[in-house]
């Protein structure tokens, strides 16, 4: 059977040994928590060295002279979040180095999930619970009372 | 338990059958995700652009997401230039 996209994609990073952690709805789903999304939310350590192992990961999946626009100054600058849509067309990441001024990738609790023998790090639920709660998009709040219901949470806003 | 019967919407939700993702592997709860994925782009194919965006603020981001994402498409689009 062929590997689904988002596995190659953790495969390879795991291979290049980035540091990051997957958030937002796809972190959700390796906790069981699960609705659909095409979007993979994630946070890579902000140095230079691990952007570039993240350019390499994605090189070894798509063959894309785009991926060369994803800059360490701008991940590392005023550019925290960006976004590549690959050409598969299927999918599109959401890169980020920091959300707001709290979260970034050494703020987020993350844990080892393994699927097809792959390593994949996601947030913990109560480090996607505590992203999600404070946020005004309706999703967000929505997921946020998914997790806390399933896994007891029991943090106030 | 192929049935189950509730009295209320209440009375469903606190179902035992809810809490189910507690004794699914890792790999059983992924590949959930994957059909149900499956399942939303056979109803509504989206259509985004390509390349590489960067932004400020998450909420840049989803701004753009929201003029720049087509749903519902049947076909993809041809490759364009990212920015």
């Amino acid at each position: 059977m062929q590997q689904d996209e988002i596995l190659r994609l953790c495969r390879a990073f795991q291979q290049e040994g980035l540091h990051y952690v997957l958030i937002g709805a796809t972190a959700m789903a390796f906790h069981g928590v699960v609705r659909a999304t095409e979007d993979v939310d994630l946070f890579i350590r902000a140095d230079a060295e691990n952007v570039e192992r993240l350019r390499r990961a994605l090189r070894s999946v798509y063959d894309d002279p785009e991926i060369e626009k994803i800059e360490t100054e701008d991940l590392l600058g005023d550019y925290p979040a960006v976004r590549y849509y690959p050409p598969t067309g299927d999918l599109y990441l959401d890169i980020m180095t920091r959300l707001g001024e709290a979260a970034s990738f050494d703020t987020v609790e993350g844990e080892a999930k393994e699927v097809d023998g792959i390593e994949v790090r996601v947030a913990t639920p109560l480090a996607l619970y505590r992203l999600k709660r404070d946020t005004v998009r309706a999703l967000d709040r929505s997921d946020a009372a998914m997790l806390r219901e399933r896994f007891d949470l029991d943090e106030e806003p | 338990m192929p049935i189950e019967r509730f009295r209320s919407g209440e009375e469903m939700n606190a179902s035992p059958a809810r809490a189910a993702h507690q004794e699914r592997s890792d790999e059983e709860n992924y590949q959930r995700f994957v059909r149900h994925c499956a399942r939303m782009r056979r109803l509504s194919k989206a259509v985004y652009p390509r390349g590489v965006y960067k932004f400020r603020t998450v909420e840049e981001a989803q701004a753009f997401s929201r003029t720049a994402h087509r749903f519902g498409a049947q076909e993809r689009e041809q490759p364009g230039e990212g920015d």
